[in-house]
């Protein structure tokens, strides 16, 4: 019987070549999209899950008080971790994590060779324990039993020694510290957030031993008993807060233990944090919603063409059903013919997923391997994608056609087409509502990103490259830097900063009273230059800092933006100016000059507090040289630059940023949304227009004697084609009637994570319900002028 | 007594009036009989043979075949009647337009469950007994319409039913095919197989031992 099922089944597919090619199409590219989404999803869920002690470690993240807006940290004290390791006997292990240099680049220097690096870590020896490093030499137990030893990941040695032997080596950090090569580990696990490139003894620098509670700066990681009670442990820990911190110093409230294996998806409220490899569970979840979207709409195609299909086929059930087949054996041939077809799709959508990866990987954003399609959760996968798409897009031409009545065999009554037919338009409607949708949302995204890449600053990033001179051996050295630069040709300003706007400023507080407990949390950042002239800046009261002090000059000048003038209550700008300014800097600090308020964060916030300050003892160094620059042809200024900064500073890595590269760079996970979006509403729309394509087919082919008689009584060719296209693009307008309030609510939404937000107009309405209309009607005209050139006669003839 | 039909109302309901069509019919058919039904187009003539294909229903009235009561029987019970004792033949073959010859006179043997030698056997007996062995891997539009007709008589006898029902069977056929297919008609009555045609040609009812005239749903003794 089975072997029948099939045999029909295959002949049907076979001797339906248009309809096939619609269904296989659409399914395929349905399908290909889910698979490398799936293997997307299931390497993202997989993270962190490798370690033997997965489920047992917990990174402390603690909740700040009113006056950090009570925001989570992943970074506390040092002291933190020693006192929970020593306080609460069910942590088996712990290590505190910090970037070198908290975050900045480091630069090595290893023989004559000078290299960046960005993942130089500092922790605990027992993070080797707890993250099963697999020592390929030297081993855990000795790795740190050296004072200023360092260990190296496989790829990290390979990068800086090649085949050389590493074992035993120097490698001397930012020119201060020099630590000897103790190990080699073999690469941490791609999916773990865990991104050590290498790591040396924290114990052996002032930040393991001078344990404090008051500078946020470490991540801690525990590994707890198996079977913790962690609420328990997690007050407990809380507890020590009112046992080593005094009420007054306590600017944070709670300790909250995250299970490792959830940090990585879920973060995105959780600030400060080192590792580059963090996921979120939003994108992932609209990521699959998006793409059970696109499949959706092309298992409505397969059921939309298989009941219109239906006419061709009542005769055949209607026999078989006269010959003694019931409706469930009429049923299973469905399932069959739709599992043939669902097979078919997914062979070829997951051959086109290997085609394709490297696409997506362009177009998203997303790190995706060959191997990760082969991975056995994905194997399963495509066997319940393939029972659940037969399932559901076989289930209402199953269900429809297997009712059919023999009666349709002796007379031409029980045509009950009426709903059948309007199902189909539902579904229809409901494929171009979602196409429309996606087109309103991708056209706000790209418009939303437009209004941030053209929006006034209140600096100008363009045309800045930020030099890093942190690991300079002397201060004379980034004066000469700063001499030759000056003397380049198409340099244009420089001015030496501690940090790059929105980088490496430092945190401090703003005071009304010099007396008050809490104030304006703003960034504050040391410059040397002409800050107002390199940025652009607006000065509106007062004076750019001074040019130089005198010897002996103690003040601290410093220049505000209009959002601590502001809080400060001062009635005017002017009568800011020459004021003292309360703030962790001492009493010597006195406002210079109030500037316009610049965006030196992402525009998703609005703008905070910001201050540049300028003194003889300054408690912060100079890190970066901001230089603006004007020239045409960028890389002969930039091996320039190269140049004259490998003359000043002969023993450290020329590390460099561009400005508004890293302004960009805010706003990488929208852009990525942007690509994907369009991404997945091309695939909508185009997998729609294979359906309606296909539905055009088949309404032409039935009305073909219709056409016919009327060509015979004098239609014209356009009269028929209107005829014809009309119904679907009724069809159209109504999805569009339907989608717009829908994209409309969404997109409003989505624009409220901007503090600066472009406004939704009606030309994006105009522009989707037009755009859906013309791709509908240049699909749906095409079958129709086809169906209306035909020779009348013929048709009529055939009948 | 094969079948019997007692006060068989059928009607359907048209702008809130109800149109009869069928009304009153009695009837009693035996084992062995070939009886032809004649009347006007629109008489009603596929419609009681539906009835008693068991195809369609009825509103009112006693339907007994082989001593069970259709009218009470569920769908199911029915479905499983009609597959055990009777054929079908259709005036315009109905075929399976994607399926052999030899496919074709299978199917029901497959709806039935039974075994695949069994079925070989089966399917080559008929085979032979009308002449087409060698059409049997043909589709059904490379046949001519006597042949097709021979192909569905072939499939309505394939599982030995008592009773065979055709709905002008002849009717697309001219008169040499006609006057073939109805020889065959005569030789299975004469085995002992019950038929019951509708037709409109006085040559083809001849065939038969007894005629039932209808005229608007009933039957039309003058
Ligand atoms: N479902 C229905 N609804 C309304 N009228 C119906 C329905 N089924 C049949 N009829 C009508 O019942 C009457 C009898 O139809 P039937 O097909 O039985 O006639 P017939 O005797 O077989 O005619 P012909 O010789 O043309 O085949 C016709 O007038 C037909 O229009
Ligand atoms: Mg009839």
């Amino acid at each position: 019987m089975i072997r029948n099922y099939f045999k029909i089944a295959w002949r049907n597919i076979r001797s339906n070549k248009l309809f096939t090619a619609l269904n296989i199409a659409g399914l395929a590219i349905g399908l290909c999209v889910c698979m490398i989404l799936f293997s997307f999803v299931n390497t993202e869920l997989g993270f962190d899950k490798m370690y033997s002690n997965s489920e047992d470690i917990y990174r402390v993240n603690m909740e700040t008080s009113e006056e950090y807006n009570f925001e989570t940290w992943a970074t506390m004290p040092n002291a933190v971790g020693p006192a929970i390791a020593q306080d609460i006997p069910q942590v088996k292990l712990m290590t505190r994590l910090i970037k070198d240099d908290f975050g900045a680049t480091a630069s090595l220097k290893i023989g004559d060779k000078n290299f960046t690096e960005n993942r130089l870590y500092l922790a605990d020896s027992a993070i080797f324990k707890m993250f099963d490093f697999k020592f390929l030499e030297g081993n855990s137990n000795d790795a740190f039993s050296k004072p200023k030893s360092i260990v190296l990941s496989q790829s990290a040695k390979i990068r800086l020694f090649g085949n050389q032997d590493a074992m035993g080596q120097l490698i001397i950090v930012n020119n201060i510290n020099t630590l000897q090569v103790s190990g080699i580990y073999a690469d941490l696990p791609k999916n773990s957030v865990m991104d050590i490139d290498m790591v040396y003894n924290i114990m052996d620098t002032w930040m393991g031993t001078n344990v404090y509670w008051s500078n946020a700066s470490y991540e801690t990681y525990l590994q707890l008993e198996p079977n913790s009670n962690v609420s328990n442990l997690q007050n407990q820990a809380t507890g020590l807060i009112d046992k080593y911190v005094d009420k007054d110093n306590q600017y944070f409230t709670k300790f909250i233990f995250q299970p490792l294996t959830e940090i990585h998806l879920h973060s995105a409220h959780v600030r400060e944090a080192y590792s580059s490899k963090m996921g979120s569970i939003t994108a992932i979840k609209s990521l699959l919603f998006l793409s059970l979207l696109v499949l959706l709409i092309a298992c409505i195609n397969y059921m939309n063409l298989a009941t219109a299909n239906a006419q061709k086929r009542a005769k055949g059930i209607g026999i078989n059903k006269v010959l003694g087949a019931n409706r469930r054996q009429m049923l299973s041939l469905f399932y069959v013919e739709t599992g043939i077809m669902v097979f078919l799709s997914i062979a070829i959508g997951y051959a086109v997923s290997f085609l394709t990866l490297p696409l997506f990987k362009s177009i998203t954003g997303n790190e995706l391997s060959y191997q990760d399609l082969l991975d056995t959760p994905i194997l399963i996968g495509l066997l319940i994608i393939w029972i659940l798409v037969t399932l559901v897009a076989g289930s209402y031409p199953a269900i429809s056609m297997s009712n059919i009545s023999p009666l349709i065999l002796v007379n031409k009554s029980k045509k009950k087409g009426s709903a059948s037919e309007l199902i189909r338009k539902g579904l229809v409607v409901f494929q171009f509502a979602a196409s429309i949708v996606l087109i309103i949302a991708v056209t706000i995204i790209l418009q939303q990103m437009a209004f941030i890449k053209n929006r006034n600053l209140g600096y100008d990033p363009n045309g800045i490259v930020a030099v890093s001179v942190k690991s300079a051996e002397t201060e004379q050295q980034v004066e000469s830097l700063i001499k030759g630069l000056e003397r380049l040709v198409n340099v244009e300003s420089v001015s030496a900063v501690q940090s790059m706007p929105g980088a490496n400023e430092s945190g401090r507080s703003v005071y009304k009273m010099a007396t008050d407990g809490t104030g304006l949390p703003i960034a504050s950042c040391r410059t040397d230059g002409n800050i107002v002239n390199t940025l652009k800046l607006k000065v509106i009261a007062g004076n750019e800092l001074p040019e130089t002090i005198p010897e002996g000059d103690s003040i601290i000048y410093s220049l505000i933006n209009e959002k601590i003038l502001n809080y400060l209550d001062y009635k005017t700008p002017e009568d800011a100016i020459g004021k003292i300014i309360h703030t962790e800097l001492g009493s010597m600090a006195i406002i210079t000059g109030v500037v316009e308020n610049f965006n030196f964060n992402s525009l998703k916030e609005s703008v905070g507090g910001y201050m540049y300050y300028k003194s003889r003892k300054a408690p912060e160094g100079i890190r970066t040289l901001l230089v603006r620059y004007n020239t045409q042809d960028l890389s002969k200024f930039m091996s320039q630059l190269q140049q004259t900064f490998n003359e000043a500073l002969p023993n450290t890595a020329f590390d460099y940023q561009f400005l508004d590269r890293h302004v960009a760079q805010l706003y990488a996970s929208e852009e990525k949304t942007a690509s994907t979006a369009t991404l997945f509403s091309v695939l909508a729309i185009f997998i729609a227009c294979l359906g309606l394509f296909g539905l055009a087919a088949f309404t032409a082919e039935q009305r073909t004697k219709e056409i016919g008689v009327r060509k015979v009584l004098g239609a014209t060719v356009t009269g028929i084609t209107r005829l014809l296209s009309k119904d679907f693009l009724k069809l159209v307008l109504v999805a569009f009637v339907i989608a717009a309030p829908v994209a409309y609510l969404i997109m409003r939404n989505w624009l409220l994570d901007f503090a600066y937000r472009t406004e939704i107009s009606w030309w994006v309405f105009a522009f989707a319900g037009i755009a859906a209309l013309c791709i509908a009607l240049i699909t749906v005209s095409f079958q129709a002028i086809k169906a209306a050139m035909a020779n009348p006669v013929k048709s009529l003839r055939t009948e | 007594m094969l079948l019997e039909l007692n006060n068989i109302f059928k009607w359907v309901n048209q702008g809130g009036k109800r149109i009869f069509l069928l009304s009153d019919i009695n009837l009693k058919i035996d084992e062995g009989e070939f009886i032809s039904i004649m009347g006007p187009s629109g008489s009603g003539k596929s419609t009681l043979l539906n009835v008693i294909g068991m195809l369609d229903g009825f509103q009112e009235g006693e339907y007994n075949f082989m001593g069970e009561s259709v009218h009470t029987m569920k769908e199911k019970n029915r479905s499983k009647l009609y597959k055990e004792y009777i054929g079908f033949v259709f005036q315009a073959y109905h075929l399976i337009d994607e399926l052999t010859v030899y496919e074709n006179i299978e199917t029901p043997l497959l709806y039935k469950d039974i075994n695949s030698s069994e079925r070989k056997a089966l399917v080559a007996d008929m085979l032979d007994r009308f002449n087409i062995v060698g059409k049997k891997d043909l589709f059904p539009s490379q046949l001519s319409g006597g042949q097709q007709q021979l192909v569905g008589v072939a499939r309505a006898l394939i599982t030995k039913p008592k009773l065979i029902l055709a709905d002008e069977p002849t009717g697309n056929l001219n008169s040499k095919q006609s006057e073939e297919i109805m020889q065959l008609f005569k030789e299975l009555n004469q085995e002992g197989v019950t038929i019951i045609q509708a037709t409109h040609s006085e040559t083809n009812a001849a065939y038969g031992s007894r005629v039932l005239h209808l005229l608007d749903g009933r039957r039309d003794f003058n």
